[in-house]
């Protein structure tokens, strides 16, 4: 490896605004989840750069996937993606058997890198197309848990379980009903759930718009509960909006079955024993008495001023800690009955052995 | 009853050596302050009990079996028969299926009650088996199949072609210096290390075909005999005889044993050292501020997490429950403290208020087996029931060298008793003497009698009178097991080198490692 090239590389590779590609790429495509789209700004990324060594390949990847996850504030999800891609390079790499016998990459003369790049690209390429038509997949192995006469409990805006619901609702033969779980802020999120409910009740298919305090209510016309998640840990776990692991807890000791959908690319590796124990900070525990009235206004306004923050401008004390919008929370594996993936049906438990297929 | 009165009558001998061999092992319990003292007293007492006859009958007894075993239908011949006519019949039938497969259960599988007494060597005397059978009628109840192997805690006996280092090792398992799967499996290798330096391949075999069979199981034979192997120890063992199998015979023996000898040093690295390196970073990142982590009795690779931990800065609390009679929390609780960190020793009575001010649990273990559930120290099942009662994640760090492709539905089945009279340490034998005026009558004759026909000296006080008065009162049984089997349901999460895992993926992360 020669020592002129990274120096030479570096311009092009800093002018790539990675941050601003992937949001981009996010509003872009409404059908593009966080993580696939976290995989896509990285092939990009590598597209424009001209690196023409493993080890630079894989400190440039390191380096965006850092600005990257730290430019939004919950990047459980987006590392799904990064991790993912970061592990895929490097088994392609290392292992460049598959890419026709190139005997050492390291040592080899820079053509042979710059085929393996593009090989790189074009499968990155092919991975977010995979991608996008998971939840296809998902949606024709999920309908058949939704049966005739059923009525499913769901709630956030997960594009997945939308694709599911829509599915089932076009094939004439099931008839079910939905209850939506829908936040009152005007939020991404609930607007997309609204959307799903329209596109339901277009369909036929009798749709109940419920807030979160309504859920154990319910519950007793409820057959089965369909959730999304924004990732899938190790234990089997989900990470996902706020509220969801209420859900869970109400659905099991009612003895509801709870569904997961997720598609595989969400399986982090992640192990958290807690609520508290993820890799965010969240404060949706804020502590505060009396005193702090007069300071609250003040001090919150400039913070949170940027996110549609009902809670705060309106009725300062109603809720003291982050709103409920942006925050997820985590459902152990316990809760859930099973996690319906593009490549089949999962319990909780064999999350771990998918992870581990990936990792070793 | 009335055929163990009769043994005991007939043979007093029997009964002096069995009393003499538990001796030197009872007293070198736990406490390391009364360690060193005691066995000089042992060897004086049992001095005059082994006269030089009796060694010759021993060694003679010997010779007969290792003949018999030579001839290799040695344990399905001379092993059930005798011991269907004893008194412990009921087992019989069992036993005598277990013998049926030999070969195969000796060598894959080191659970201590797979194994049948015939099967070491080391002390096949009829005597020793007499004394079994009568332990077996008085120590049955639920665990009654685990007694089926004496133990050993001598050399006396051990095969000749036993290593030095190994002789060694075996008394230093037995007396527990040696304790814990980890330190049992690396000191094993180490002095297997010793033995294949001293090797020499007798003229006329190859290494890879005389060693495993002829040389190596000796040597693992007496292990065994003095104290059941660990899971551990069972998977080294394996991986070594599968690898000196794999010599190719044209190899020089030189060569061959060079090789040998590294990679046994690569598997110290890489499955212990290196593992243990990965998991305790693992671990330590999972301690926060704040956190109290409680942990039952002691593990090499908890101590290490904790330290690390408390090293990086984090500030945090320990509470360390501990249990009788092996005490292995004292000496954690000791090292812990001395290096700056807050701990709370407790006895296992007291761990219902302990998990109350905890907030991780932090385990090792024994083995993990298939189904997710934890082998190891009895007690842990306890803690971490109590701790899922209590919501606490309970964490058990393990390398994956521990784990085995057995499953264990309780901890009944597979299990290692130890000698119950380890229960009453010196001290508590001392103290219960003054009760000896309530006892009933027939338990102090008995004992009194029997001194007298020990020709003994009228020591009546001696704390051993303790030990006779349980020994012979006939509805009282002392039942040390050492280890319990924990539900999957209460593990929140396995940490291996691997990374994390749920308890259900044992099996998957055994396959990897062992296809490796």
């Amino acid at each position: 490896m020669d020592l002129e090239t990274p120096t030479a590389e570096h311009p092009p590779t800093q002018s790539f605004d990675i941050v601003s590609t992937y949001r981009d790429l996010l509003a872009s495509d409404p059908d593009l989840t966080m993580p696939v789209a976290a995989i896509e700004a990285l092939v990009e990324a590598l597209a424009h750069s001209t690196v023409s060594t493993v080890a630079e390949t894989l400190q440039l990847l390191e380096r965006h996937t850092n600005t990257l996850k730290a430019s939004i504030p919950n990047p459980i999800s987006l590392s799904a993606g990064t991790d993912l891609f970061q592990r895929y390079l490097i088994t392609t790499l290392t292992r460049p058997s598959s890419l026709g016998g190139l005997a050492s990459v390291h040592l080899g003369p820079s053509d042979d890198f710059r085929a393996i790049r593009n090989h790189l690209l074009s499968n990155g390429r092919l991975f977010v197309e995979r991608a996008k038509a998971s939840r296809d997949k998902i949606a024709s192995f999920g309908k058949h848990f939704v049966r005739d006469g059923a009525t499913v409990l769901t709630n956030g805006g997960s594009r997945v379980v939308g694709a599911l619901l829509r599915t089932a609702a076009e094939s004439s033969t099931i008839r079910f009903r939905v209850i939506y779980v829908l936040s009152p802020s005007t939020s991404s999120d609930s607007r997309e759930g609204l959307q799903t409910v329209a596109d339901l009740r277009a369909h036929n298919v009798p749709v109940a718009t419920i807030p979160d305090a309504a859920v154990a209510y319910s519950l007793g016309k409820v057959d089965m509960v369909i959730v999304g998640a924004e990732g899938v840990v190790e234990n089997g776990g989900i990470i996902s909006r706020m509220g969801t692991y209420q859900l869970g807890l109400l659905a099991k000791s009612k003895g509801k079955p709870f569904y997961v959908v997720a598609e595989s690319h969400k399986f982090v590796r992640l192990y958290p024993l807690s609520q508290f124990d993820l890799p965010i900070d969240q404060k949706m525990l804020d502590f505060k008495v009396a005193e702090d009235k007069n300071f609250e206004s003040k001090d919150k306004a400039p913070e949170d001023g940027t996110t549609a923050d009902l809670c705060f401008e309106n009725v300062p004390s109603k809720c003291s800690g982050q709103s409920a919008d942006d925050a997820v929370d985590f459902t152990p594996p316990d809760l859930i009955s099973g996690i319906i993936t593009e490549s089949g049906v999962l319990t909780p438990s064999a999350v771990s052995e998918e992870l581990i297929k990936i990792w070793f | 009853m009335s055929k163990t009165t009769e043994g005991e009558a007939v043979q007093p001998p029997a009964e002096k050596i069995a009393e003499g061999d538990l001796k030197p092992q009872t007293e070198s319990k736990v406490e390391a302050g009364v360690e060193d003292k005691k066995p000089q007293a042992a060897e004086t007492d049992r001095a005059p009990k082994l006269s030089a006859a009796e060694l010759k009958k021993r060694k003679q007894a010997e010779k007969q079996a290792r003949r018999a075993q030579a001839k290799g239908a040695g344990p399905s011949t001379s092993g059930p028969p005798t011991q269907q006519k004893g008194p412990a019949a009921r087992d019989g039938p069992k036993q005598q299926k277990d013998a049926k497969q030999p070969a195969k259960e000796g060598q894959s599988r080191p659970l201590p009650a797979r194994r049948r007494p015939s099967q070491s060597e080391v002390p096949v005397l009829e005597k020793a088996k007499k004394e079994v059978k009568k332990e077996t009628k008085q120590q049955g109840l639920f665990f009654g199949h685990l007694y089926n192997q004496p133990r050993q805690h001598s050399m006396v006996g051990a095969s000749k072609d036993v290593h030095p280092a190994v002789l060694a090792l075996g008394l230093q398992y037995s007396s527990y210096v040696v304790c814990g799967s980890t330190a049992r499996m690396v000191s094993m290798l180490l002095a297997f290390k010793a033995v294949i330096e001293t090797y020499q391949t007798p003229v006329g075999t190859s290494l890879a075909r005389h060693l495993t069979s002829h040389h190596l199981s000796p040597q693992i034979d007496y292990l065994r005999s003095c104290r059941p192997l660990s899971i551990s120890m069972g998977n080294a063992i394996r991986w070594l005889k599968d690898i000196i199998i794999k010599i190719d015979p044209s190899t020089p023996e030189a060569q061959a044993k060079r090789d040998l000898l590294s990679e046994i040093d690569n598997f110290i690295l890489q499955r212990i050292t290196a593992a243990d390196e990965l998991i305790a970073e693992t671990a330590a990142k999972k301690i926060e501020e704040g956190d109290v982590i409680l942990t039952y009795a002691s593990s090499s690779i908890v101590e290490k997490t904790l330290l690390r931990a408390h090293n990086a800065g984090v500030k945090f609390s320990v509470i360390v429950v501990d249990s009788k009679p092996l005490f292995e929390g004292k000496r954690l609780a000791r090292d812990l403290a001395n290096h700056g960190l807050k701990v709370k020793y407790l006895l296992i009575t007291g761990a219902s208020h302990a998990v109350r001010d905890a907030s991780k649990v932090f385990l090792g273990a024994h083995a993990m087996m298939s189904n997710g559930r934890l082998y190891s120290r009895v007690g842990t099942a306890l803690v971490s029931m109590l701790a899922n009662d209590h919501s606490l994640p309970v964490i058990v760090l393990c390398e994956s060298v521990k784990f085995t492709e057995r499953v264990a539905l309780d901890s009944i089945v597979g299990n290692e008793v130890a000698p119950a009279d380890e229960l009453l340490s010196e001290s508590e034998r001392k103290d219960l003497l003054p009760l000896k005026p309530f006892l009933p009558k027939s338990v102090t004759a008995r004992a009194d009698e029997k001194d007298k026909s020990e020709g003994g000296e009228e020591a009546k006080d001696s704390p051993e009178d303790v030990l006779k008065w349980i020994v012979d009162s006939p509805n009282l049984q002392m039942l040390q097991v050492l280890y319990d089997v924990t539900p999957a349901e209460y593990i929140n999460m396995v940490i291996t080198e691997y990374g994390s895992l749920p308890p259900s993926s044992v099996p998957v992360v055994h396959r990897l490692s062992t296809n490796i």
